[in-house]
């Protein structure tokens, strides 16, 4: 079984706050690869890597990730 | 505590293997196991300590590929192993092998050693399987 579908808005939140792939990767504990894959959809964060995120930003998760309500076979 | 990623560590670690093995080879040629055995111990030592002063930052999309890898290579490396296993030991003259005479008797030994692999794979899954299904809040009947 799949997972719901996600997108995502970090590289929107990561430009209004003005930083760099490499920045955000370091304030989140993460390598720049991960913020990569994660921007382009590529990769589904753990919950506790996306309420990292969001506080970084200051927002609520959902803010940030969209759960589009289909399933998606392409899990991770 | 000195904060490192995973990449830094992996390129430290491989620099420490890298020494000691020119430790080791140079014990090798001088034939001195007391050169060799400090070799070793003196990476062990480093990288024991490089453990516990550093805190190595793991990256959690590196874990999931590491395990997509581990899941892929056991289901490809098992059924493989055991087929080839159950293949060099096929009995079909009398009960004994059609490799168990003349040069091609290690085959069934091979075979052996294959079908003992198999096995000590699927006995280390399961083993681990149930450490990781009980840590992870499995197999209890609590509501």
């Amino acid at each position: 079984m799949g997972v719901a579908a996600m997108k995502n808005k970090l590289k929107v939140y990561r430009a209004m706050h003005d930083l760099t792939q490499e920045q955000l990767a370091d304030k989140i504990g993460v390598s720049r690869q991960t913020v990569i894959a994660i921007e382009s959809n590529k990769y589904l964060p753990s919950l506790g890597l996306a309420f990292k995120i969001a506080r970084l930003f200051k927002v609520k998760v959902e803010d940030i990730f969209i759960d589009e309500g289909k399933e998606d076979e392409n899990d991770n | 505590m000195i904060v490192m990623d995973r990449k830094k560590y992996k390129q430290l670690r491989a620099a420490v293997a890298l020494f000691v093995s020119a430790i080791v080879g140079l014990a090798v040629v001088r034939d001195s196991y007391l050169l060799a055995t400090a070799g070793v111990l003196t990476g062990m030592v480093f990288m024991f300590l490089v453990r516990s002063k550093a805190k190595i930052r793991t990256d959690e999309r590196e874990l999931t590929i590491q395990e997509k890898a581990a899941r892929m290579t056991y289901a490809i490396f098992a059924p493989t192993i055991g087929i080839a296993a159950f293949l060099m030991m096929l009995p079909t003259k009398g009960g004994i092998s059609v490799f168990s005479k003349g040069e091609w008797l290690f085959m069934e030994t091979l075979g052996m050693v294959f079908a003992y692999l198999t096995l000590f794979l699927i006995v280390i899954y399961a083993i681990s399987y149930h450490f990781f299904n009980k840590r992870y809040g499995g197999g209890g009947n609590e509501e």
